[in-house]
């Protein structure tokens, strides 16, 4: 089965106050030994596939550079990269390759690479068409920055565009998430993600809630009813735009949906490349997961990776709590081949009697209520904790 | 050594008025201790006594002084515990002296602690002699601190003794002030034995050591003695005496101080206040002041494992061992599975318990709402006692109850008497006297309910006088009260282990505090929970907990499907930790939400 590539590029200009994610901002010099080490691995990653007993194909069917903020590196490094993934893949010509970029960054000799690596798709992380609401957060764009790059892109032949939005952000009402649903309906982008503020203890605004403070305008988020109501009605609107929903974030129109992300909800094969990058493979008995070091330090020092089997138990919770994802859902005929589902009808049957999901003939799925609470239906497909 | 030449003393001070540094400076001066030898606080042994700077077990220990006048004196140092819930402990470790120190921080003043302790000292007849400490600071002030000791305590303090325990200075006049103005002990080492035991503890090697004070007789190793509250009888295997390292010696004679080992189990077959005599040739009476220590604070403990329990059971059984004050019995909730009701004599008591059990044990515990016994007198004219809120009587039962009231001490500056006021007037306090005792100090004399107390009241009264205030109490009386008993209803289901025993005029708001802590403590559920409390099948106050609305894991950061399962099994293990009640997952702080009510309104 052919791979999915990607690589994660976590530096940034600044680092955005919601951001839960291991990106931050570095000095250029740590760049080129990143560069490095990521084109090490890419030439070594057969051999590291067997050792971790892992089958990998050598034909790629999509490419994702992921960020952090892909295009802060120089061009000769991305050219690097690129270059590197032509010679130890199997890149198939009708492959999706996808790069995140940061509204603002795209300078044309940016653009004129995507174009001569063949980039068909570009992720831009809009979060907000309100420029209050984008700079609140540390966004270093405004809404004509993001229009203007969309023009660019589109003149240059890149037209498989998906925007980023986030729900329950400082300063948004139900009014001006109106106004970026609008917005980024009227650009005609056939891909839209939708996020929802996650409020932990991995971010600065996630600590500031928590603690129930008023830097980074915590106190100007919306509660947690607000941002369920604008979450729901993105889907209303978006599908009434045509973008359907085929996952809890992401909506597309019929043709779009991301070859790449379908990759991690439907367990196929894919290889992550960089600081805490995840790959999955099919082995022998199940799958098995691997990754990097988290830290920027261990990866660049040539850290070994952390290594995961995935036995039969943990690949039907897998797929589960990933398939569920997906508005078509879970086939039970279908899954019932390969796995024992007997310890999981009972918790199916609850689960439809509450509301979280529906049956059609073999086919289970979120409703759209399960779709805000999943994690609340994910977790009962894990056996009890250890 | 002839009687002449024994002085027993103990020492009175208020928390950080300087009672250990002054106890260190003594055994050095004596050369008891070396200086090599000399650690902070030499008789404080256990870490949560030097953490907080309290006396929890007495100690006594014996000096030789050579005084001015040429003779050598043995001095026995009867060190005990200063707080109110040990009060009875104190007692009997007074009743073994003839002279006490009064020691008074020069700066600080009288506080209602010393206050209490003091009275106890003059009651049981001692000689005081006031020490004023810590002479050396700045801010000292001698004539005001003399003018309150005079007016608090009533004592002379034209001839306090001025010390600086920290640098020595004075010192030595403490030294002679107790040989000279101390009285030697009475007694006759030849008439029947009658030695009193002041305090015990367990150790794992000997059993229960003892230490007594001999009133009357020889105390000898190998005798056969008899303890007569409980009619025991044991052997004497071995006699000793701290100096203040453990020295064993043959003999206690009338007037001395030392402590006894004699094959006892547990610390509660030897009781403080029990008189020991000799088996074949008893005293006619035993000495007089035993009392039976009766807990007066009372809590369930459960532990938040609910797999630990068995080893809360063995810890409370080892602690015992050490303290027969405290006293446990095996308690089941619906909400906390099963624990122990615990009876403590005060809330300090119940603190070091509790604390000690974490420690020294291991153990995470959840403590319900402490509350007191109360008399509850049926309509049939059986009286029966009452101190678990699982345990109350259905009203229609119930004739009269009386609960218990404490005359509180409480000692301040005018200037936070106003905040003090309004605070013991909302916990039902009724004044019994009110005075300077100099233009800077205030007394006040106040009975209140001891279930106003056990709650928040010693945080409520630090708040109020920025902890310009102390207090001081005993049980005083009891209070025919409309009491009522309090639920907490979950979606329905009543939270046994959250009911309370409350006042009926204070029930409404106490209720709306309840569930309003408890609506911010209880997570959002899949759905609409109501939380109410109710007295029987009247519902008082309501609060809800709206139904959640999204949890949802949107980001799928580069296929990192590992941190998903971690935050599932994360997110699955939280529900674990939480007591299910019906299908509401509560988290433990929500069983602390009584506790936490008062916090707020501060």
């Amino acid at each position: 089965m052919p791979l999915g590539l990607y690589i994660s590029v976590p530096f940034c200009r600044t680092k955005c106050t919601y951001c839960n994610f291991a990106s931050d901002v570095f000095s250029k010099a740590v760049f080129q030994r990143y560069v490095d080490r990521i084109c090490n691995d890419i030439a070594q990653a057969p051999i590291t596939a067997e050792q971790m007993g892992g089958l990998a194909d050598r034909t790629v069917d999509s490419v994702y550079f992921g960020g952090g903020t892909p295009t802060i590196l120089d061009s000769s490094q991305l050219e690097r990269l690129f270059v590197m993934i032509w010679q130890n893949f199997d890149v198939q010509a009708a492959a999706e390759i996808t790069v995140e970029c940061a509204p603002g960054t795209l300078t044309a000799s940016v653009i004129e690479l995507f174009r001569r690596h063949c980039v068909n798709r570009v992720s831009l992380g809009v979060q907000s068409f309100v420029d209050q609401e984008a700079s609140a957060v540390g966004r270093l764009h405004n809404r004509s920055t993001v229009l203007d790059d969309i023009t660019r892109l589109r003149d240059a032949g890149i037209t498989n565009l998906n925007l980023d939005l986030i729900a329950g952000l400082p300063h948004q009402t139900a009014q001006s998430w109106d106004f970026s649903l609008e917005q980024v309906i009227a650009t005609k982008a056939p891909h839209v993600s939708v996020y929802m503020l996650e409020v932990d203890d991995e971010s600065r605004l996630g600590r500031e809630l928590i603690a129930g403070g008023t830097k980074y305008h915590a106190h100007f988020v919306p509660d947690e009813d607000l941002t369920a109501n604008m979450y729901e009605t993105a889907c209303d609107r978006l599908r009434a735009a045509g973008i359907h929903q085929y996952e809890i974030s992401n909506f597309a129109r019929t043709g779009f949906e991301s070859r790449h992300n379908l990759k991690y909800w439907t367990r196929q094969p894919y290889l992550g490349f960089g600081v805490d990058a995840h790959s999955m493979l099919t082995s022998r008995d199940a799958a098995v997961r691997f990754s990097t070091p988290d830290t920027l330090e261990q990866y660049v020092a040539g850290a070994s990776f952390n290594h995961n089997l995935i036995d039969l138990e943990a690949a039907l919770e897998e797929t589960f709590f990933l398939g569920l994802r997906l508005n078509r859902g879970v086939d039970l005929d279908q899954v019932a081949h390969e796995f024992d589902l007997r310890r999981l009808i009972p918790i199916i049957d609850e689960l439809i009697n509450d509301a979280l999901l529906e049956r059609q003939g073999s086919v289970i799925r979120l409703t759209a209520r399960g779709r805000l609470l999943s994690n609340e239906v994910f977790e009962r497909f894990l056996a009890v904790a250890k | 050594m002839d009687a002449a030449f024994l002085r027993n003393f103990a020492i009175i001070a208020h928390i950080d008025h300087g009672k250990s540094t002054l106890a260190d400076r003594l055994l050095e001066l004596t050369g008891s201790v070396t200086a090599r030898e000399m650690q902070a606080q030499v008789l404080d042994s256990m870490d949560l006594e030097r953490e907080r700077g309290i006396t929890i077990k007495a100690h006594a220990v014996r000096m030789l002084y050579n005084a001015l006048d040429g003779q050598t004196y043995q001095l026995n140092l009867i060190d005990t515990p200063g707080h109110v819930d040990f009060s009875y402990e104190v007692s009997r470790s007074l009743a073994s002296c003839e002279g006490a120190l009064l020691i008074v921080d020069a700066s600080q003043g009288v506080e209602a602690q010393t206050l209490a302790n003091s009275y106890l000292a003059i009651n049981n007849g001692l000689e005081i002699i006031p020490v004023i400490n810590k002479i050396d600071l700045p801010s000292a002030d001698i004539p005001r601190t003399k003018e309150m000791i005079e007016g608090a305590v009533g004592l002379d303090a034209s001839n306090a003794v001025l010390i600086s325990a920290k640098t020595g200075q004075g010192v030595p006049d403490v030294l002679e002030a107790i040989v000279k103005r101390i009285p030697p002990p009475k007694g006759d080492p030849e008439k029947r034995l009658q030695a009193l035991i002041f305090d015990s503890w367990f150790d794992s090697y000997r059993g229960v050591i003892v230490l007594v004070r001999v009133f009357q007789g020889t105390l000898r190793k190998g005798q056969k003695i008899r303890l007569m509250w409980n009619g025991k009888v044991l052997d004497v295997e071995a006699l000793g005496i701290q100096c203040p390292k453990p020295v064993e010696i043959e003999e206690l004679k009338a007037g001395e101080v030392g402590f006894l080992v004699a094959n006892i189990k547990t610390v509660s077959d030897a009781k403080i206040g029990d008189t020991i005599t000799d088996d074949t040739n008893p005293a006619i009476e035993p000495l007089p002041g035993f009392e039976e220590i009766k807990p007066m604070v009372f809590a369930g403990l459960y532990t938040v494992d609910a797999h630990e329990h068995t080893q809360l059971r063995e810890a409370l059984e080892k602690l015992r061992l050490n303290d027969s004050s405290f006293f446990f019995e095996p308690e089941s909730s619906v909400a906390l599975g099963f624990g122990f009701r615990c009876g403590f004599l005060g809330l300090l008591h119940m603190e070091i318990i509790q604390e000690r059990l974490e420690r020294e044990f291991n153990l995470s515990l959840i403590t319900t709402a402490p509350g007191v016994r109360y008399k509850i007198y049926k309509t049939d004219g059986e009286m029966v006692e009452v101190d678990n809120p699982s345990r109350w009587l259905n009203p229609s039962e119930i004739a009269k109850i009386e609960e218990p009231v404490i005359l509180a001490t409480i000692l301040t500056q005018p200037e936070y008497v106003g905040g003090i006021l309004a605070l013991v007037e909302e916990k039902r306090g009724r004044q019994k006297t009110f005075e300077y005792v100099t233009s800077n100090r205030v007394m006040l004399h106040y009975e209140l309910p001891l279930n106003e107390i056990v709650l928040d009241f010693y945080d409520r009264l630090k708040s109020v006088s920025r902890g310009y205030a102390s207090l001081d109490y005993h049980l005083a009386d009891y209070w025919e009260s409309p009491m009522v008993k309090l639920d907490i209803l979950v979606a329905g289901e009543p939270v046994d282990a959250l009911s309370i025993i409350v006042h009926r005029d204070f029930a409404y708001e106490r209720g709306k505090a309840l569930v309003s802590k408890m609506r911010e403590l209880i997570p959002r559920q899949m759905f609409e929970v109501a939380i109410q409390a109710s007295i029987g099948a009247k519902i008082i106050a309501r609060e809800t907990v709206h139904a959640i609305r999204k949890n949802v894991l949107a980001k799928c950061y580069g296929g990192d499907i590992t941190r998903k399962r971690k935050l599932l099994e994360k997110q699955k293990e939280g529900k674990r930790r939480m007591k299910r009640i019906g299908r509401v997952d509560i988290p433990q702080e929500a069983f602390l939400a009584v506790l936490k009510v008062g916090e707020d309104s501060n």
